[in-house]
């Protein structure tokens, strides 16, 4: 049956279910990053895989108001910690690594899944057939591509138990047998239809040869650190450039790779057959904003990141053009439900839905789109973009923050609901918000220090809670590691009994609580949800956009891992559904239709609108520059799907 | 004394300071939470282990349940052996990445250290010598200009206007420039530039008062008498004394510059240095590298200062070895 997959570029962020630092997303990133929130290196559209071609050309010398057409050259805003492709979890790093090493397979523009290094097949979506595509070479000494280099590097490397790849908990739980020298199969725990677009997948080719004495040392600390790992020796034709050099902090330089294998192919468009279209590539990592759109001006770089209080500016430019191109990492209100949270008075008011539905009313989602995101970003109302196949009909989910469902009145309407529900005695006192003291409520919001785009969220964010529900909002600066250290997560947490088999035998009580009626237990707390909400962080807090989170449009079943139950492996906030989500999640899990999945997943959509877990504003657009007569960026979420297929009009 | 032991005394001064910081680096490390253990707590948490297992496990692989003389001597062995361990943060061996870093910081730094302390005295003498006229004003205001604006933004406003407008210079930095290129001048010269502008402002002004009171003495009178040229009598009877007072001050300046402008500078100019590398390595918590900045700035400032204590001796002929 079908084939699907995995995307390429754009987000390169490895997308497993499990990787809770790939969910911290584009907030934490650029936080570290010190960028806006506009991405650091303009994205080169999906991660590892890209698509390619062929042979030939030789990049062209033309002259383009400075631009040297020779060589493809992008700007990064921050450094890369690995470019081992067993252990990277960065977007950035696996934008570098793409340049010489392509993945298993990509998404095209209509979204379409595309073999490179292997095709997938399954009947039933539980045993699924990879179809390893003949003449991929590895450099030597290591010889030709084969379906074993794959097994054993899922078995010996994310399965072994030593290794803790960045993929480990892809693999897990799956079957996977050799079955021919070019094919190998999975077998999944339950059927998954849409398991390509989940990315779990998706494979780098290592050769077996290489791993096996770290495989018989169980070699951890040897196999992140080993050079032609972290140098990409091995490439030999797998990717449309060859790395020659990666400077830390400098950036990575790589030249034409004349042998790559989808010059050959015959499954892509002919565009391919001459790919790469440049002599040789570079990422130039350029710490500061200035000093990136400086080079873009200049022709030094082909492609940079334009902050959205910039778009106009560059579309004026001859020499630039600029694509809007939407992704799939949010901008929302994160309210903590735990214990720590609401530091007003007692009780905690964001447990109940009504009154996150109020803060929802009362910010306005297209001011906040026109004022701070230039117009460049999209009203969220629901946990997927309008671009996803799954968004539900716009008639099914209440919006929130736009029409008559935003203003002081409707907002305070709704809190009034809660306050009913509470037991506590908040009310307002004229046009304030009060606790049970009669005091104005007084909450506080973090966002990330030097984000001045954040800043101007939490500040706008501020003043609508403050006018719309009287409520007296100070926004705070914080550094993004701190957060996360400090407030976001814990490691401290009680873990349950297990027997030598690792099943649990004893539950703390510490792990158990009544929800909704109903006893649950905690049986795999985690760092980003330790236990009921009496288990927090370190540090109390209120509100945070430090955070921006990615939605999974290709694959929304991964979104379980936010939502599946108040016991959800990536639950910081202690958001306990009000729905039977686990249920819905099952459904599409099980589907053995498209439109059995659509079903489940547009009614779970439709009741996470309703509940606003987080109090969701918009979808930024990615805004990237890129210069003039440069042919192939799409304005789509898979751009950069054919990315050694770009190219200037000659 | 010597010179030629007096030079070892010094030395040996110097290898038992950088001891001390270190001992005292070792003991701070010591008493901080390691982010490595955090970090095995962590992973163990996400795949459903017991992070209290995977913090004595860790702990133990990383010798930290030894005693604690053990951990300092081994500390101390690899610190003088220049086993710096594995940076985390750029997946490479500290110690090749203070070289890195080096490589790249040394080729600014030198050229702006060299032109700092050649043109900050002799614009300060310059001063003195045109003491209260427009030639005083206008090199006072050049200094104090470069001293005041924040090189940061100077560096910024300088690419736009050279880099951008006139795209005299490159934006960004090529690595792969050979060192003595006229590619590699042409992208170094706005950040030396900037460094020297501001750091020349102290030095300036401490030569030129410093300078003053020798202007007028009895010895320049005497030497003009007999005819001396001018530039023979700055030059002997003027610069000369005038640097054993500036040379006190200089290394202080520019090292606290070396560790404040370098990354500002490096930041904009996308330089990979040694600032650039400390500050990232504060970001990313990669403990290995941190301590090796930290290795490599005790370094700079102890033989900085053992330098500057001979400069001294050779400036000043009043002063014997055997007082020291």
């Amino acid at each position: 049956m079908s084939r699907r997959h995995t995307d390429g570029n754009n987000d390169g962020r490895r997308l497993g279910r499990r990787q809770w630092l790939s969910m911290l997303g584009i907030g934490g990133a650029t936080a570290l990053a010190g960028c806006s929130g506009n991405g650091g290196d303009g994205g080169d559209g999906g991660d590892g895989g890209t698509g390619n071609g062929t042979d030939g050309g030789d990049g062209t010398d033309g002259d383009d108001g400075g631009t040297d057409t020779s060589t493809y050259a992008t700007a990064a805003a921050a450094s890369f910690t690995t470019l081992n492709p067993i252990y990277n979890t960065e977007n950035g790093a696996g934008n570098a690594i793409a340049r010489a090493l392509d993945q298993g397979y990509t998404f095209d523009a209509e979204n379409e899944y595309v073999p490179l290094l292997y095709d997938m097949s399954t009947e039933d979506g539980e045993v699924w057939t990879f179809e390893v595509r003949e003449g991929l070479r590895f450099s030597d000494p290591y010889g030709e591509v084969t379906a074993s280099d794959f097994v054993y590097l899922i078995q010996e490397i994310h399965q072994g138990g030593w290794a803790s790849s960045a993929a480990t908990t892809s693999w897990r739980g799956v079957t996977v047998e050799e079955t021919g020298e070019y094919e190998f199969q999975a077998t999944l725990e339950s059927p998954s239809l849409l398991w390509p677009e989940s990315y779990d997948p998706l494979l780098y080719p290592i050769p077996q040869a290489l791993l096996e004495p770290y495989v018989a040392e169980e070699d951890t600390e040897g196999l992140r650190q080993d050079e032609e790992l972290l140098e990409l020796q091995f490439s030999g034709n797998l990717g449309p450039y060859v790395l020659d050099e990666w400077q830390r902090d400098g950036g990575t330089q790589y030249s034409r790779n004349d042998d790559y294998y989808l010059r050959d192919a015959d499954d892509l468009p002919d565009v391919f057959n001459e790919a790469p279209y440049f002599d040789s590539a570079e990422i130039r990592v350029l710490g500061e904003q200035a000093s990136r759109l400086g080079a873009l001006e200049t022709g030094e770089v082909d492609q940079a990141a334009i902050p959205p209080e910039r778009v106009q500016e560059y579309r004026n430019n001859d020499e630039i053009y600029v694509n809007q191109i939407p992704q799939p990492y949010n901008e929302k209100i994160s309210v903590n439900m735990r214990d720590n949270g609401w530091t007003t008075g007692p009780g905690n008011m964001f447990r109940h839905t009504a009154f996150r539905q109020a803060m929802a009313a009362a910010i306005d989602k297209q001011s906040l789109i026109d004022g701070v995101f230039r117009g460049f970003a999209e009203t969220h109302f629901t946990w997927q973009p309008r671009f996803s196949e799954f968004y539900p009909p716009e008639e099914e989910i209440p919006q929130f923050g736009v029409g008559d469902r935003y203003g002081s009145e409707f907002a305070r309407g709704l809190a009034e609901d809660a306050f009913e529900q509470s037991e506590y005695d908040y009310g307002f006192d004229g046009e304030t918000m009060v606790d049970p003291d009669g005091n104005q409520v007084q909450l506080s919001i973090y966002h990330s220090a030097g984000q001045e785009t954040e800043q101007l969220m939490g500040e706008f964010i501020a003043q609508e809670l403050g006018n719309n529900l009287g409520i007296d909002v100070s926004v705070e600066a914080i550094d993004g590691t701190r957060f996360n250290n400090e407030y976001w997560t814990t490691t401290e947490f009680p873990t349950p009994e297990r027997n030598e088999e690792g099943e649990v035998t004893e539950v703390p009580d510490e792990l158990v609580d009544t929800v909704n009626g109903e006893e649950v237990e905690w049986t795999s707390p985690s760092a980003t949800n330790p236990g009921p909400r009496n288990v927090t962080a370190n540090e109390e807090w209120d509100m945070e956009i430090v955070f921006g989170l990615n939605t999974y449009p290709r694959n929304p079943i991964t979104n379980n891992a936010f939502f599946d139950g108040a016991t959800a492996f990536y639950n910081p906030v202690g958001y306990y559904p009000g729905f039977d989500a686990q249920e819905l999640f099952d459904n599409a899990q099980q589907a053995t239709s498209e439109e059995e999945l659509a079903d489940a997943l547009v009614e779970l959509f439709a009741n996470l609108a309703e509940e606003q877990p987080y109090i969701m504003l918009a979808f930024p657009d990615s805004t990237v520059g890129y210069r003039e007569g440069l042919e192939g960026p799409i304005e789509n979420f898979s751009n950069g799907w054919n990315l050694p297929a770009w190219r200037y009009d000659q | 004394m010597g010179f030629g032991k007096y030079v070892g005394a010094r030395v040996l001064w110097a290898v038992v300071v950088s001891l001390i910081i270190t001992t005292i680096t070792f003991l701070l490390l010591a008493a901080a939470p390691n982010p490595a253990i955090r970090e095995a707590a962590t992973q163990a948490a996400l795949q459903g282990g017991d992070p209290a297992a995977a913090v004595e496990r860790e702990r133990e692989l990383r010798g930290l349940n030894q005693p604690l003389y053990v951990r300092y001597m081994d500390f101390i062995r690899s610190v003088y052996t220049l086993d710096w361990g594995w940076s985390e943060s750029r997946s490479q061996p500290v110690i090749e990445a203070m070289g890195q870093a080096l490589y790249y910081t040394a080729q600014y730094s030198i050229p702006w250290t060299v032109l700092t302390i050649t043109l900050g005295p002799l614009v300060g003498v310059y001063s003195a010598a045109n003491m209260y006229s427009w030639r005083d004003h206008v090199a006072t205001g050049f200094a104090f200009f470069g001293y005041a604006i924040p090189n940061f933004f100077f560096g910024i406003i300088l690419l736009l206007v050279f880099g951008v407008w006139f795209e005299a210079v490159p934006i960004s930095y090529d690595t792969s420039a050979p060192v003595f290129s006229l590619e590699n001048a042409r992208q170094l010269i706005l950040p030396v530039f900037v460094l020297v502008t501001g750091s020349i402002g102290a030095t300036m002004r401490v030569s030129r008062n410093e300078s003053a009171e020798f202007q007028n003495s009895d010895f320049m009178k005497t030497a003009k008498a007999k005819g001396v040229s001018p530039l023979r009598a700055y030059a002997y009877h003027v610069m000369r004394p005038t640097m054993v007072p500036v040379s006190t001050t200089l290394v202080g300046q520019l090292l606290a510059l070396f560790i404040g402008s370098s990354l500002l500078v490096e930041v904009v100019f996308g330089i990979p240095g040694l600032g650039r590398l400390t500050f990232e390595a504060l970001l990313s918590q990669d403990t290995n590298l941190v301590l090796g900045s930290t290795l490599v700035f005790t370094f700079v400032a102890v033989v900085g200062n053992l330098l500057e204590d001979l400069v001294f001796t050779v400036l000043d002929p009043r002063i014997n070895y055997d007082d020291r």
